[in-house]
Formats: structure tokens, C-alpha cells, sequence
């Protein structure tokens, strides 16, 4: 049963996808307004990634002093530094993929297909790691996990005092990163889960199959697209990770290729980036690669469901106990320790002091009320994240539509250049822009650098792919005849993509403006390198704390930021219980 | 801030009418702890209430770094420059990056900390020493050689000079003394000892009890056992490497007359107590230490030749980040 149903699904999603972009591409080619779009978005995605990335690889290729025009990138790539940051990156890579697969597969699992009370808290906290900058993640689990810790003392299992934070290693990297990318998998796993219709279940159910059967047999070959897709959404990530490496792997001698970036060019100066340009062009060859797997996933294997009601759940009966059990466990391990790692942090006076109600101050939060810088930071943060996320939102409809609905060529090569600034380093991004928009750009005679601008001109590139790959997935797994029915019917292009498109596309593309705002709002890397006095970002605040051995501060500063962000989340939530199902994450079904 | 100003001015008129105080605004690209920097700025505003500070804080290293890449395209938006070492401000001499300032007030600063050409002032004194977890330790280390003991060396953490400019002039000045040597690092690094990154991250390692001793500037460890974190600090017998944290203008900056004014605020009495309450060694020969701290002349300051340390920089960070990592 669940074999002929795959058969039978997909050749009529290849054939009718097939038609839909041939025929489509025909029916633009001579219209003005497509083109003007089109270059709209051009200009949109070459200045906002591109084209600053082009000028910083071309220094990586451009001819030495002598005219030994590879032989930077021949020296960097032979040296042992680099091959040893390779091989690190890959295994800690693959490893932080497995790692986020597992706990994110079986975290949707549970919660998309057994009834269980508190699904929706259960998912938030799921999704909590996309809340929390990595560093400071990194600094929760730290806490947790060395000899000083408040929660392994309690049961005897911390490490000696003196002894080196299990954390300090590889392993620790990609266990970290792993939690980090997690909601990568769930999101995709989940949003799969909830388009399975419930009449399919039904029938299985009629037919006799048990939950556990039809899990296996239906379910699971009906969202593994979905799991690669995410899978490999979270290798290109952890490919590109800054945070988790820079705090673990620097002082467990574990160097992956963006700490190594990110130490040469702050030991050496831009001396060498061109050798450091060298490197990221090997993360973009690896991130390439993934990418076209995921391509190859979703395009190859993804099947288009008929809509109507979609499947809510098993009721497991007396199982859901042990369910909610094994859940609750894993989830408080995972996402509720660090945050209490955190918040015992934040209270006391100093690192050092026990934790304990005769220690706990409000010293740290006192003082950052006290710091102007601090609150500018969180306003410079909200803005610049809400601005980037509704903008690329709307730049993820009209991309997203043109590319894949109407097969526009260009349009697909700009979703395709649109990776480049999602893939490479931040820290690289962030070079690129300042070698691209220090001077006064030209005809206007204004320099953006140095204004809040240019971070928004970062943020836009950086983040534009987590929009519009979720839009395009649904363009993928969707039924084109609506659109087709518009155009057969003679309705322009403006008036399909506003009023066919977009109100089909708008609960996604919202889904990917959320998550984009959450990982805006703590955003470090690219910050780091182009914030300007007076236009400071939360996440440049709490990592200069920190790296001040201010971490008390840096905590202090971290509750805060999460408190916001978990009220904005509330108020979401409410305002988004009229929205379709599936448009905030966390409500996915 | 900005709307405060005309009242601002307006009480300042009445109180100095006739000199024509510097206004407008400044940029700061500096090294020191943001809280302090917030004070600092606090403080020199009592005394020129029209200028607006902002203040861009980084590691010395990647400070210079933004800087390099400023200059590369074209402008930097800073006016003035407060980094560690006098080291990185000779490299920006001798590009020509600052400005001669010729009638700087450096009455009772000694001169070897100020540039000849009269481009930078030392405005402090940093000494980097040892810092170790006193509930971790029953012996504190008193010299440099106590480091080298395996189970020692085992639990050592030390800032990297690819991040701090304080740890550039630390590693080069232990590697210029012959009883030392780059032979020192080597045996630390054989017998299990780590670099993190700024001082920050030493502090942080040993106040938690994950590593038991630490190579850091004082400030930041005798701050940290004020504060109440259970660790506590040596001066080495065998010697300090010390640091100026001077301050400079930027070559180009488009408020001269502000940047003037910081620099004479920098080098006065109200700044140098201000700096002592911070917990940083005075410049002022006649003015006392922070409380706690020894007397600056009974340390013995290890010496430094800059312009070999200079010459050496790349050289030395190679070496540093092939026995360390990164």
C-alpha cells in the first residue's frame, strides 16, 4: 500500500513540475516588468553578498608580486595548519550532523505524531537553541559541564577541580554544534510531518496497519527528503559555525577552518586576506557541495501531497506517558540546565563565587542598566533584525516564485548566488563588506560604513537563505495547477504572484522571518567586525563582556536578551494563533 | 545624550564664558574594558561637557587589524587611539598614521614612555604576572620558572598574542631574555599548558577552577579577587613585561581640537586617579599604586628592545600559534 502510493504520487508531480517550468518560462520571456523584478533582485543579492564576495575571492586568485598567480592559495592549502583545520572541520561537521539528525528526528517525531499534552511548549524548547547566541551556549554548557558545575556536583558526576572541560575537544565541538543546528532537522521534519495528509494515515489505519507500522512504512519514506534536506542544511552550517569552534575549540587545540579565518586575520591584519580568502573559497566548495545534495534531495525525492486535513497525531494511550517522560528528561537536560548554567551565572557577584541565595546579587543586571551602550545595543539589535526579516521575506516570495513557479533563469541563478554570503564565514562576509563599502559609494557619495547600513546590508545577505529556502521547498512540494490555472486563465505576472503566490507562500515565508529576527537579534560574527561606536549589537555586547573575562556581565546581559526575545515570542504566539497552521515553527500542526 | 547637549552648553557658558570650549564629536578605538571605558568617558566629560565620545572597544590585535583595513580602503572614522602597546602604535608611527602633537602636556610623565616624535603617551602601566586559583592552589608560584613544573604547566592558561597586544609584548620580551627563550614556551606547551584567547578568557578559566594558574595583566586578576572571585596574583621575582597603554591621535582626524582635548584629559591628575581606582599602575612618577598592588619601583621590569620585538612580531606569533594552535 505505502509502495504504490509513492509510485503512483510521483510521476505526476515530475511530469506536471516539468510542464509547469517549460511552459512558464515561454509565457515571461518579452514581458518588461519580469526583467525589471528580476533585476530588482539582482541588485538586491549582488550588493547584499555577491559581489563583495567576488572582490574578496578575486584577491585570493589575483597574481602575487612576483606573478605566481595560484601560488597563495597552493602555499595556504599545503600548509599544516590548514590541512589539520580541514579534516577537523569535516569530522567535527559530520559528527555535529549526526548529532542534530538524531535528536532533532526523534524530537519531531514525537511531537508530530503522538497526541501528547504540551506539544507546543515541548517544540519551543526544541527550537530554543535558535534563541540562544552560540556563545553564549557555548558558555551555559561550559558551565554545565565543568568541575565547578552546580548540577554535577549535586549527583557526583563533575569533573575534578583543575581537570580540562570534557568540552574542550572535538567532540565537544560537534556535540554543540550538533544542539546548535538541531532545529534545522526539526523544522524541516516537522513541517514534512505536518503536510502528511490525514485521510493517507486513515486508510492505513483502516487497513489494519499499527502506529508503529505505518511510522515506518509511510511516514518515514514520505519526510526522509525532508530529514537529508535538513540534514544537510545543518552540515552547511556546521561547516560555516563560528561561535561553538572559537569557545571550545580554541582552547581544546581544536582549529576548524573559520577559527583558523577568524585568528589570522585578527593576528595578522589584512595582510592575509588573500591567503585567508583562499580558505573560505575551500568552505564555499564544501558548503557548494552540500548544497547540491540538498538540491538533488528535494528535487529528486521530494512528493507533492494532495492538501486538505493533515494528520495530527497518534493518541499513543497509556505509551504517551513514557513518551512525555523520555522527553521531558531530554529536553531539560538539553535545553533547560544550560539556561539555569546561565542564570545561576548571571547572579552571583563574581566567577568563581558558589552559587547560593547568600551570594546571589542583582550586581550584574544593576550595573547593565546602568551602561548606555547597552541599551542602544537593544534597540540597534531589534531594528536591524525586524528590518532584515520582513525584507527578506518579501525579496523569498518574489525570488523564490520566479525562480522555481515561472523557471525565470536569472531569477535561479540569483537564488543559487544567494548562498554565497549564507555559506562562507561571517567573518569573511564581514571583510568583504568593508573592503567593498568603506569608501563613499559612488553617483550618491555616501559612505555607509560606519552607520547601522552596513549591518543591515550584512544581515540581508546572511540571512536571505533562511527565508527562501523554506519558500522554495513549498514551491517544490506544492501543486503548481493553481498557478497554471491563473496563467491559462490570462492573469499577469503581478497579479499571480500577489494574489496566488504570496497569500500560499506568506505562512512560510513568515516561518523563515521568525527564525531569521531570533538569529538576528543575538547575531555576532558579522557584527563583530562592522559594528561602529554608537551602533553597537547585543551579541557584540555580550561577546566583548565576556572576552573582557566579564562573563558574569556577559550572562547578565544573555537573560536579558532571552527574556525579550521569549516575551516576543508570546506575543507571536498569540497573534499567531489565526495564522495558518505551520507559520510559526514552534505551531507546526 | 544628544538632546541633553544645548543644556549641557548652556551650563558651561555660564561657568568658563570666554575660551571657546572643543565640542562635536570623537571616535575612541581603544582596548580597555567597555565599563571602564564608560566611566572614563563619564569622567572626561565633566571637564569638556560638548564632546560627544563614542567609543569602539576590541582586542589590540584585531583592533589594529580594522584599523589596516580601514586605511586599505581609504578612511578610518577614528580620531583617537588607546591601545596597549606602544609596539603597535610604532607600527602606525611609521606608516604615518598619527599625528605629531608637539605641546602635549607631559609634565611628570617619565620619557621613555612617550614617543620622541611626540605622536603617542603612555597613559598607564600594565604589568603581566601570574594568577592562580587559591582554591586550587596551596603554594603560590613566585617566579616564572615555578610555571614549568609539569603538573603545573598542566594546569596553565595564557592569553594568545593573536588576540591580546598586551601577550605580543609579554611573549616577546620573555622570548628576548636568554634565560628564558622560546626554550620557556616550548617546555609549557610539552607539559600540557594552553593559550585562549585575550586576558579575558585567563581570567575566566582559573576564577572557575578549570585551570589553576594563569599568565594575566594584573588589573584584570586583582579586580576579579576584589570583586570576590577566589583567585589572587604574584609579581614574579625574575621580572614583569609592562605595558603603556598609550594614547594617540589619528593623523586626519577631522576634530583635532577634541582629540587635543582627550590626550591633555588622558595625561591629567583626574585621569591618572581615575585609572588608579580602575586598578592600573600610574604614569605620574609622584602618584601611589593601586591599594594592594606593590610599590612600581620595587618591581624589576623586564627589559625590552621594541624595535627587534618589532621585527619579530610576525615571526613571533608563527612561532607562538605553532607550539600553541591557531
Amino acid at each position: 500500500m505505502p509502495t504504490s502510493l509513492w509510485l503512483t504520487i510521483r510521476p505526476i508531480k515530475s511530469s506536471s513540475l516539468n510542464f509547469s517550468a517549460a511552459d512558464t518560462r515561454r509565457d515571461i520571456t518579452g514581458r518588461g516588468g519580469v526583467h525589471l523584478i528580476v533585476a530588482l533582485l539582482a541588485v538586491c543579492v549582488l550588493l547584499t553578498g555577491a559581489w563583495p564576495l567576488i572582490r574578496l575571492f578575486a584577491l585570493s586568485i589575483a597574481p602575487g608580486e612576483e606573478g605566481q598567480i595560484l601560488g597563495l592559495m597552493r602555499d595556504t592549502l599545503s600548509g599544516r595548519g590548514f590541512q589539520r583545520a580541514f579534516w577537523n572541520t569535516l569530522s567535527a561537521s559530520v559528527g555535529s550532523v549526526l548529532v542534530s539528525t538524531v535528536i532533532g528526528v526523534a524530537l519531531a517525531f514525537a511531537t508530530g505524531l503522538s497526541r501528547i499534552p504540551g506539544r507546543t511548549l515541548i517544540s519551543f524548547l526544541a527550537l530554543s537553541p535558535l534563541l540562544i547566541p552560540s556563545q553564549i551556549m557555548a558558555l551555559a554548557w561550559i558551565e554545565l559541564m565543568g568541575s565547578g558545575s552546580p548540577v554535577l556536583s549535586v549527583i557526583g558526576l563533575a569533573p575534578a577541580p583543575g581537570s580540562r572541560n570534557p568540552l574542550y575537544s572535538g567532540a565537544g565541538v560537534a556535540w554543540l554544534m550538533g544542539l546548535e543546528h538541531m532545529p534545522l532537522v526539526f523544522i524541516a521534519v516537522r513541517a514534512s510531518l505536518s503536510s502528511i495528509p490525514a485521510d493517507l494515515i486513515e486508510a492505513a489505519r483502516i487497513a489494519g496497519s499499527p502506529p508503529g507500522r505505518i511510522t515506518r512504512r509511510i511516514v518515514l519514506p514520505l519526510v526522509l527528503p525532508a530529514i537529508g534536506a535538513g540534514a544537510v542544511l545543518a552540515f552547511a552550517a556546521a561547516i560555516g559555525n563560528f561561535g561553538v569552534p572559537a569557545l571550545l575549540g580554541i582552547p581544546g587545540r581544536f582549529s576548524v577552518l573559520t577559527t583558523l579565518i577568524y585568528q589570522r586575520l585578527n593576528g595578522f591584519g589584512p595582510d592575509v586576506i588573500g591567503s585567508v580568502a583562499a580558505i573560505a573559497l575551500v568552505l564555499v566548495f564544501l558548503a557548494a557541495i552540500a548544497l547540491l545534495l540538498r538540491q538533488i534531495i528535494l528535487r529528486g525525492f521530494a512528493v507533492p501531497l494532495p492538501s486538505g486535513a493533515c494528520f495530527s497525531g497518534f493518541d499513543m494511550g497509556r505509551g504517551k506517558w513514557a513518551i512525555m517522560a523520555l522527553l521531558w528528561l531530554g529536553l531539560i537536560w538539553l535545553s533547560v540546565l544550560p539556561i539555569i548554567a546561565l542564570v545561576t551565572t548571571a547572579l552571583i557577584p563574581a566567577l568563581g563565587v558558589p552559587f547560593g541565595l547568600d551570594t546571589a546579587s542583582l550586581k550584574n543586571f544593576t550595573e547593565i542598566m546602568a551602561n548606555p551602550a547597552l541599551g542602544r545595543a537593544f534597540v540597534n539589535s531589534f531594528s536591524l533584525a525586524g528590518i532584515a526579516a520582513m525584507v527578506s521575506a518579501a525579496i523569498s516570495i518574489l525570488l523564490g516564485w520566479l525562480a522555481f513557479t515561472a523557471g525565470n533563469r536569472a531569477a535561479r541563478l540569483l537564488s543559487w548566488l544567494a548562498d554565497a554570503a549564507f555559506v562562507v564565514p561571517g567573518t569573511v562576509l564581514a571583510l568583504a563588506m568593508i573592503l567593498v563599502y568603506l569608501r563613499p559609494l559612488p553617483v550618491i557619495g555616501i559612505s555607509v560604513y560606519g552607520t547601522a547600513a552596513i549591518l543591515l546590508i550584512a544581515y540581508l545577505g546572511r540571512f536571505l537563505p533562511m527565508a527562501l529556502r523554506p519558500v522554495e521547498a513549498t514551491i517544490a512540494a506544492s501543486d503548481p495547477t493553481l498557478d497554471e490555472a491563473a496563467r491559462v486563465a490570462g492573469i499577469g505576472i503581478t497579479r499571480r504572484i500577489v494574489f496566488v503566490a504570496a497569500p500560499a507562500l506568506a505562512p512560510t515565508a513568515m516561518a523563515g522571518a521568525m527564525l531569521i529576527f531570533m538569529t538576528a537579534i543575538n547575531e555576532l560574527t558579522l557584527s563583530a567586525l562592522l559594528w561602529s561606536a554608537g551602533q553597537e549589537t547585543i551579541g557584540v555586547q555580550i561577546f566583548s563582556m565576556q572576552y573582557e573575562g566579564n562573563s558574569t556581565g556577559a550572562a547578565a546581559l544573555s537573560v536579558m536578551s532571552l527574556a525579550l526575545v521569549g516575551l516576543l515570542v508570546i506575543v507571536t504566539d498569540r497573534l499567531g494563533r489565526r495564522l495558518p497552521p505551520g507559520t510559526l515553527p514552534w505551531r507546526a500542526g | 545624550m544628544r538632546f541633553a547637549t544645548p543644556l549641557i552648553l548652556a551650563a558651561a557658558s555660564v561657568t568658563t564664558p570666554a575660551i571657546a570650549d572643543p565640542s562635536g564629536e570623537i571616535t575612541v578605538y581603544t582596548s580597555q574594558p567597555q565599563e571602564q571605558m564608560a566611566l572614563v568617558v563619564e569622567a572626561f566629560n565633566k571637564d569638556y561637557p560638548d564632546v560627544e565620545v563614542e567609543i569602539f572597544r576590541t582586542g589590540t590585535t584585531e583592533l589594529m587589524s580594522k584599523l589596516q583595513a580601514e586605511f586599505a580602503a581609504g578612511s578610518t572614522p577614528a580620531d583617537i587611539l588607546l591601545i596597549a602597546d606602544a609596539v603597535a602604535m610604532t607600527q602606525l608611527k611609521n606608516d604615518d598614521r598619527l599625528l605629531a602633537y608637539e605641546d602635549a602636556p607631559v609634565e611628570g610623565i617619565p620619557e621613555d614612555v612617550i614617543d620622541p616624535n611626540m605622536t603617542f603617551f603612555g597613559t598607564k602601566l600594565i604589568t603581566t604576572g601570574i594568577v592562580y586559583n587559591t582554591g586550587m592552589v596551596e603554594t603560590a608560584p613566585t617566579s616564572w620558572d615555578d610555571l614549568r613544573a609539569a603538573d603545573v604547566a598542566g594546569s596553565l592558561i595564557m592569553p594568545s598574542p593573536l588576540y591580546s597586544g598586551a601577550a605580543v609584548i609579554h611573549v616577546g620580551t620573555m622570548v628576548q631574555q636568554p634565560e628564558f627563550g622560546w626554550g620557556f614556551y616550548e617546555e609549557l606547551a610539552e607539559n600540557g599548558a594552553v593559550a585562549g584567547q585575550g586576558n579575558g578568557t585567563v581570567i575566566e578559566a582559573v576564577a572557575r577552577g578549570e585551570k589553576a594558574y594563569g599568565i594575566i595583566i594584573e588589573y584584570m586578576a586583582m579586580n576579579a579577587k576584589a570583586d570576590g572571585s577566589p583567585v589572587d596574583f604574584v609579581w614574579p621575582d625574575q621580572g614583569v613585561s609592562a605595558i603603556t597603554q598609550p594614547v594617540a591621535i589619528v593623523n586626519g582626524t577631522d576634530n583635532e581640537e577634541a582629540a587635543k582635548a582627550f590626550v591633555d584629559w588622558q595625561l591629567s591628575q583626574a585621569a591618572q586617579e581615575q585609572s588608579v581606582g580602575q586598578g592600573y599602575f600610574p604614569i605620574l612618577s609622584d602618584m601611589s599604586a593601586p591599594e594592594g598592588y606593590p610599590a612600581l619601583d620595587s618591581l624589576n621590569i623586564l627589559p625590552l628592545d621594541a624595535d627587534q620585538l618589532m621585527a619579530d612580531d610576525q615571526a613571533n606569533k608563527e612561532q607562538f600559534a605553532e607550539l600553541f594552535g591557531g
